[in-house]
């Protein structure tokens, strides 16, 4: 028998998610993901002064809004031709992976972990002590999760001035000038930060953590020890292993990432790239990993509501004109679809540990391929390599006086694309300006990437995709279904396009 | 007394949400748990099932559910062509869930800029407003004459986003049962009452015309990049950021993000002016008088206030 289930309001998702999936004998046989609100951020833009996207866009994102700054200013480095110096290139990139530590674990401890405390899990042997540690506000893990994500963003106050939606990144640097006494205190608050993440979140210290790197060996890292087993990672593997979550959420197995402008800069001095998430981005399809060219990316509109020349379009040729035909022809999303080399793609910390070569995440994409398990386990586990690389960059800026900012001087350039690693994966800002005016503004963020419906050819976005398969025990409850969604921490208000019309 | 809270997300980024969980001293689970106010819903928070939803939400419209604050974040969208099609809950407008809850509240509080005013899109193809304001206008999504069962209007919380002590505060103070004196645009005095500018730690180079073209400096920023700090009314510069800082410290102009014409139809990062003088000057100015007074402020400048040796 097959049945179609919606799933809406779909909550604990940033903005608003509707799911629609097809089952037959409760397996998932088709989905279809659309957002249900449109804001029409990049219409704004146009005809506005060419500095008003620092501004503008990071007002996109309530969680992310950081890396939108982040992404607009390094687009204005272009349009003006002007090399951001060391120390601004390290404030950039402390703001914007604090921000990911704040969004890794906001997402992991209020969005994802409670729906392990739905009582269709009550008769797990650990579920009184998931509820203890993840219910809404009480559970202490949650609590503690508030404290430290809220402690950890006092850098980017120091840094930036306010968290969400500063504009201290502009063309040629930052504006703020930090005394070694502030960079002094963000080391302070990074270091909290650490402790926490490794009492309370991994159960072991990072260098501990770093030795795991097959499978086998997370295995006996879980069993050498009661603090691993009991850390908020000890609980999260084993109850995931209970609920199912590594065999359901495949996808496409291919990933995209874009890594952090500023980190090149470093990684000039490091002679394994590799090593160091974040660094460079890359494209993975096969088993195969090769070097990102943005001119290979493209935005398909085949089975979006939008008005198009041709159906497949790089961004600084795309348009978002809304055009709405009903639910009547193949159109069903006001996502866009974007494709690399025509290809879908995931992004978001799974992709960029394939894409960095970590090897424990290469040893499970060999042996059991992507699932929404490894997904979350790449979120939990991304700070172990972001904390260090945050006190690196910290370190740097205090070893050394530099400047923070340089003039920008003219426009130089009409063209302008700033591609950043946000926390959810690969964000990107396409700019052209014209006249001293934006004549074009086109963002594709890490969900537009997740969430893309269909493209010409009808292959589905990566989480369509991913659901595909999918068991589903109780319809009229599917937590698998949520489980496989949230693993790609979905972001719909970031999604700018997105709308649903019918 | 047990309170309620249901909070609904309308045309917003979800920055009033994620400015909330920063509440400190209480934190956030205390602050709910010390004012006793039990959240019916948070999309952000709330783990329930499709069915427990709707059932809550029949109740909370019936009037079974008592329902004391009703926090809207967000703009409403009215688009396109006044269908709220743009966004949609359940299948049907949102805006029209909005209408219904507003009528079962003690207090409505518009959280938000977006929800206070509209925000973005408040010009555009989305059609956004306000819950009481159109920007300057009285008005908005509910109309100029409504109050909520307490007998207060929509009791507005600008701000982009809103700073959460306001949020925490505004709480406390309701179930506190103490009056809440509100400004003209419906925002509690207690933060409204201030102008950005009042706090910010280049007041003496404002003080002495000492004013910045190019950013990285330390010089006052009214004058040439924008800043609407002596315009804007809030509290970023009292309550700070994390306790530690705010834009206009840091050296990023104020935007006037509480302001009921965020985000301004003119650049940012420029300041308008007459003959090199602000063409928008602080409420009630006398504009002769400020052009004098400035003059002899510039010429009066010390040293070390020019040559940017103060710190800030």
């Amino acid at each position: 028998m097959t049945r179609k289930i919606e799933i809406y309001p779909m909550n604990r998702v940033e903005g608003d998610l509707e799911i629609t999936i097809e089952l037959e004998d409760d397996v998932v046989i088709d989905a279809r993901s659309a957002g249900t609100m449109y804001r029409g951020f990049e219409n704004f833009m146009v005809g506005r002064a060419p500095l008003d996207g620092l501004v503008i866009t990071p007002r996109i994102c309530g969680i992310c809004s950081t890396s939108h700054l982040y992404a607009a200013a390094s687009a204005l480095d272009m349009h003006f031709n002007v090399d951001v110096p060391c120390h601004a290139a390290w404030v950039r990139n402390i703001t914007a992976m604090t921000e990911m530590l704040q969004n890794d674990f906001r997402q992991a401890f209020l969005l994802f972990m409670p729906d392990f405390t739905d009582t269709a899990y009550e008769e797990e042997p650990l579920y009184a002590d998931m509820v203890k540690r993840y219910a809404p506000l009480e559970g202490s893990s949650v609590r503690q999760a508030i404290d430290e994500t809220r402690r950890i963003l006092e850098i980017i106050s120091i840094l930036g001035g306010q968290w969400p939606h500063s504009s201290f990144m502009v063309p040629g640097g930052v504006v703020s000038m930090p005394s070694n006494n502030e960079l002094n205190r963000c080391a302070y608050l990074l270091n909290n930060f650490k402790q926490w993440y490794e009492h309370q979140v991994l159960g072991c210290n990072l260098e501990r953590w770093q030795a795991v790197q097959t499978k086998a060996d997370l295995i006996s890292w879980i069993k050498e020890s009661e603090t691993h087993l009991k850390s908020d990672l000890g609980y999260f593997i084993r109850f995931a292993a209970k609920a199912g979550l590594h065999k359901i959420g495949k996808g496409h197995g291919n990933f995209i990432s874009f890594g952090m402008p500023g980190l090149e800069i470093e990684s000039e001095r490091q002679t394994r790239v590799g090593q160091i998430p974040l660094t460079v981005g890359g494209f993975f399809s096969d088993n195969r990993l090769s070097s990102m060219n943005q001119e290979n990316i493209t935005e398909d509109v085949s089975h979006s509501w939008f008005a198009s020349s041709g159906t497949s379009q790089h961004p600084y040729q795309g348009q978002s004109s809304p055009y709405a035909t009903g639910s009547e022809d193949l159109r069903y999303s006001w996502a866009k679809a974007p494709r690399y080399k025509g290809m879908p793609a995931e992004t978001g910390p799974l992709a960029e540990m394939v894409i960095s070569s970590n090897p424990l995440f290469i040893d499970f994409i060999q042996l059991d391929g992507p699932s929404a398990f490894l997904r979350e386990l790449a979120r939990l586990v991304r700070a172990a390599t972001v904390i260090p690389a945050v006190e690196r960059c910290i370190k740097n800026a205090i070893s050394t006086p530099g400047q923070y900012y340089i003039d920008h001087g003219e426009i130089e350039n009409q063209l302008g694309h700033g591609l950043v690693e946000a926390p959810r994966g690969a964000l990107g800002h396409w700019v052209k300006i014209k006249d001293n005016k934006i004549s074009s503004y086109q963002i594709i963020t890490p969900t537009a990437w997740n969430a893309s419906p269909r493209d010409a050819d009808g292959v589905r976005g990566p989480w369509e995709e991913a659901l595909v398969g999918t068991r589903v025990k109780n319809p009229e409850n599917p937590l698998e279904i949520h489980h496989v969604v949230r693993s790609f921490d979905p972001c719909l208000v970031c999604t700018v396009h997105a709308i649903d019309l019918r | 007394m047990k309170r309620t809270l249901f909070w609904l997300q309308c045309g917003g980024c979800g920055g009033d949400t994620w400015s909330m969980f920063n509440i400190e001293s209480p934190n956030l689970p205390e602050l709910f748990k010390s004012l006793d106010i039990e959240i019916l819903w948070h999309p952000t928070i709330s783990v329930k099932n499709r069915a427990d939803q709707s059932q809550l939400l029949e109740d909370v419209l019936s009037g079974r559910q008592q329902l004391d604050f009703l926090c809207i974040e967000g703009a409403i969208i009215r688009g396109p062509r006044g269908t709220g099609l743009y966004d949609l809950a359940n299948g049907k407008p949102k805006k029209d869930l909005v209408a219904a809850l507003t009528r079962q509240a003690q207090y409505v509080i518009a959280v938000g800029t977006c929800a206070s005013f509209g925000g973005f899109g408040a010009d555009g193809e989305i059609e956004a407003t306000g819950m009481q304001f159109l920007k300057w206008d009285k008005g908005g999504f509910v109309g100029e004459s409504f109050q909520s069962k307490s007998g207060l209007p929509v009791i507005n919380l600008p701000g982009c986003p809103c700073h959460y002590d306001i949020i925490g505060g505004t709480l406390s103070q309701l179930v506190s049962d103490a009056p809440l004196d509100l400004t003209e645009h419906q925002s509690p005095m207690e933060w409204y009452n201030i102008m950005v500018h009042q706090g910010c730690t280049r007041n003496e180079y404002h003080e002495y015309r000492v004013e910045d073209k190019g950013f990285g400096e330390k010089g006052c920023m009214f004058f040439h990049l924008g800043c609407h700090g002596p315009l804007a009314h809030g509290p970023c510069n009292k309550l700070l950021w994390h306790r530690r800082s705010s834009k206009t410290r840091v050296g990023v102009p104020c935007f006037g993000c509480t302001r009921p014409d965020f985000p301004q139809p003119y650049p940012f990062f420029e300041t308008r002016n007459i003959e090199g003088i602000p063409l928008e000057l602080p409420e009630g100015i006398n504009r002769a008088h400020y052009m004098a007074y400035k003059g002899m402020a510039a010429a009066a400048a010390p040293r070390r206030l020019k040559t940017r040796k103060t710190g800030i």
